[in-house]
């Protein structure tokens, strides 16, 4: 029975510690007039406009230098949350009415061609404050962070050069993680820890990034990061990736477009700590000796027919054997990815239906983190010409950890996902 | 990578950031007016204001209004200003390009004169600052009236009437080219098209627009994507787009703005024009190539036209379902059309009843 309970603890402490948060920022469409989905799909997804004009730095294409900056219209603010009913069955049901995360957002143009993004997401202790777990007591259902905090400088190059400073989204994201429709269900790929490394490919990375696309619809991204996530770099090397893609045919590959891509990671850990010749204290920045590499490399594509988007991701991780708790004598080797079905019907997108399925696949002697995670979810949205910002959303999942005798769980959620 | 490296990488990539992100290229004054502009938010009609060296008189907009619908202020008599920008049009014509005197087919389609107060610029390629400047431009046209300003001026100055009421609007003899150009302004900026179904909507009418058209609105508004361009109380940025908009079968490829600015930007960028009233006045783009509005949607649905070289970075395609594209056709239809019947339903004047 204890067991049973822990488990179900530990699950509730997964689905409340990974908010799914993004970045759906109504403070534009407040400033244009414009309904949400001149940028979105439907919110959260960017389509092609709104990937643009993120592209862009937030101005839209040809108005460059013409935009209003956030000291000419209303504070560029704006608020996301989701509240509702969670229904999760693993070895016994439970349920509950939960907040799914709550973003502070804030973007907008400073200058021609500057433009910022910051994203706060305070700590929640309610409704699992009372939670106490394997953390020891503190399981908030949101940890206060500075999701983003970026500054963009555009068109360094005219559409082939900008560069963003500071805590973002990574390039590598060909799928972004921050917009996905799915408020529960990660991408497994994303998320998955692997051993000893303090690197998640989820998280949203502090350096620098230079980016631009092409008349013919090539598209990069190069950065140089501590990959660390928020946490202050743990040794002496920074991390690197490219990212790489083409558009065929009209758009950006969001709602229109044929999109490929392929992306690579190059990073460093420390094997041990501290560094015995470092001065720095334990816990500090470049404490780390013995930097062992890991790196992942994948392949991504969006395939858009009318309002289908069907979107899909494979990547491969290899982290050093210094890392390595299941077998040091081997690299730790590891693959996964998922593929994502998109459709939108409905005037102006209202109903949005989507399928996901996710994978991990561990070394061998590591089956028991074995993925495997079918999901799916309908959402409504509720509002007028001027705004469409309220979702009604279902989603399910099943969920198997583990080979042979996998432990399954299924979740439901039914919320409401608004954002203003 | 040690600490000093990725320092170096850093700097080295944010000194030129600085710098170039604050660099401009010299662009003209008019397009700096255009790009200042906007987005706005769609809605009612302000009142229209007339420049400070040419205001609004009753006696000045009735002789505006004679001229406008004047064919001697053309070469031989057959042409005024209301043969293509014709009341009954939408204040425009026919199409699918203008004609001229002696039959002549010009390049591009009449812009309409109805809301025409509100644009920044004139004329598809924007070349005219005002209704004042646009006025006199299609008077010397060779294709058009096929005048000189002289000559009009000469014929204007033998017609008594005219001489009468130019001396009472204006105090001075003889007439010149900028007064005609000033009386017709008059006129033009009455011709204001307001109290649609989508005015009274958004004056809270709930019931103007049918759900339809609502739906139409909406995705107008969102994933039409239509208020990129068409934003603002007369639905238009005043701005210049190439749509991809490709040449009539044996017409000559059409620069539009860049004859203007010799910006290659511009190269086949033409001014949006307001969606008021759109549906009178098909067919449609500046060389009439879109037969009706629902082959209009249908080309922005894809992204724009076949002649992508210079494509504006604005159009993507949309994947508009026939239900929305039926529904965006509804709204232009009849929720964008003006029931202000002064305008809508404006008489010629017959030349029984012109000054002689």
């Amino acid at each position: 029975m204890k067991k049973v309970t822990i488990s179900l603890l530990a699950l509730l402490g997964f689905i409340f510690i990974v908010p799914q948060t993004g970045n759906a920022i109504p403070a534009f469409a407040r400033k244009y007039g414009f309904n949400c989905n001149m940028c979105h799909t439907s919110f959260i997804k960017l389509n092609d406009f709104g990937q643009r004009y993120r592209d862009y730095g937030y101005q839209i294409p040809g108005q460059e230098g013409y935009e209003k900056n956030v000291f000419e219209t209303a504070p560029p603010l704006a608020i996301r949350t989701s509240f509702g009913l969670s229904l999760i069955k693993s070895h016994s049901t439970t349920s509950g009415f939960n907040i799914y995360g709550f973003d502070f957002l804030a973007a907008g143009v400073l200058h021609k061609n500057i433009s910022f993004l910051m994203i706060y997401t305070p700590r929640i202790d309610e409704p699992a404050a009372d939670y106490r777990g394997s953390t020891g007591g503190s399981n908030p259902s949101q940890l206060a962070a500075v999701e983003s905090g970026n500054i963009l400088f555009s068109n360094l190059i005219t559409d082939a050069l900008n560069l963003r400073i500071g805590r973002f989204e990574p390039a590598y994201h060909a799928v972004s993680s921050k917009r996905s429709y799915y408020i529960n269900q990660p991408y497994e790929i994303y998320t998955y820890a692997t051993p000893k490394i303090n690197y998640l490919f989820d998280d949203n990375q502090m350096g620098v990034e230079a980016s631009g696309h092409f008349k013919n619809g090539f598209h990069y991204g190069l950065g140089v990061v501590n990959g660390t996530g928020a946490s202050p770099d743990n040794n002496k090397y920074k991390d690197l990736y490219l990212d790489l893609y083409q558009v065929f045919g009209r758009g950006e590959g969001q709602s229109a477009g044929q999109r490929i891509g392929a992306f690579g990671y190059l990073g460093w850990q420390p094997a041990s700590l501290p560094d015995p010749d470092s001065s720095y204290p334990v816990g500090a920045e470049f404490n780390g000796g013995d930097n062992k590499s890991f790196y992942r490399v994948g392949g991504d594509l969006s395939l858009n027919y009318k309002t289908f988007n069907l979107r899909a991701l494979f990547m491969q991780g290899k982290d050093s054997k210094a890392f390595n708790d299941r077998d040091s004598t081997k690299d730790y080797n590891y693959n996964g990815g998922f593929v994502e079905l998109d459709y939108a019907a409905l005037p102006n997108n209202r109903l949005l239906i989507s399928a996901t399925y996710n994978m991990v696949r561990p070394p061998s002697y590591d089956e028991s983190n074995r993925i495997n995670a079918f999901s799916g979810l309908i959402r409504y949205y509720l509002g007028d010409w001027t705004a469409v910002n309220v979702a009604l959303h279902a989603e399910y999942t099943h969920r198997e950890v583990g080979k042979d005798q996998p432990s399954k769980e299924d979740i439901f959620l039914l919320l409401v996902d608004f954002d203003f | 990578m040690g600490k000093w490296g990725a320092f170096l990488i850093l700097a080295t990539l944010l000194m030129p950031a600085l710098v170039l992100a604050q660099g401009s290229n010299p662009v003209p004054i008019t397009t700096v007016n255009v790009q200042m502009l906007g987005p706005e938010r769609v809605g009612n009609l302000p009142p229209v204001i007339a420049p400070v060296d040419n205001p609004q008189t009753a006696d000045k907009i009735l002789l505006g209004k004679k001229l406008y619908f004047d064919t001697r202020l053309s070469q031989d008599n057959t042409i005024s200003c209301a043969t293509c920008h014709s009341p009954a049009m939408g204040w425009s014509d026919a199409g699918p390009t203008s004609v001229g005197i002696n039959g002549q087919k010009g390049g591009r389609r009449a812009p309409p004169v109805s809301n025409s107060a509100y644009n920044p610029l004139q004329f598809w390629d924007g070349r005219a600052p005002s209704l004042e400047e646009q006025a006199k431009g299609p008077v010397q046209n060779p294709i058009e009236m096929g005048n000189t300003h002289e000559v009009m001026v000469r014929t204007l100055d033998d017609i008594p009437g005219y001489v009468e009421e130019f001396k009472a609007v204006f105090g001075t003899t003889p007439i010149t080219v900028d007064q005609v150009a000033q009386a017709i302004a008059a006129y033009e900026r009455t011709v204001v098209t307001t109290d649609s179904p989508f005015d009274r909507f958004v004056r809270g009418d709930r019931n103007a627009m049918t759900s339809q058209e609502k739906k139409g609105l909406e995705i107008f508004n969102g994933k039409g994507h239509c208020t990129l361009c068409h934003w603002g109380s007369n639905f238009s940025d005043g701005r210049f787009h190439n749509l991809g908009v490709a040449p009539m079968a044996g017409a000559k490829p059409d620069d539009g703005r860049f004859e203007i600015t010799k910006n290659p930007k511009d190269k086949g960028a033409f001014k949006t024009p307001t969606v008021r009233d759109a549906a009178l006045r098909a067919p449609y783009m500046h060389n009439g190539s879109e037969k009706d509005l629902r082959t209009l949607i249908q080309l922005y649905d894809r992204g724009g036209g076949d002649d992508a070289v210079n494509l504006d970075a604005l159009m993507l395609p949309l994947g508009l379902s026939d239900e929305e594209t039926e529904a965006l056709v509804a709204f232009t239809k009849r929720a964008m059309v003006s029931t202000n019947l002064s305008v809508a339903n404006e008489k010629p004047i017959p030349a029984s009843e012109l000054p002689k």
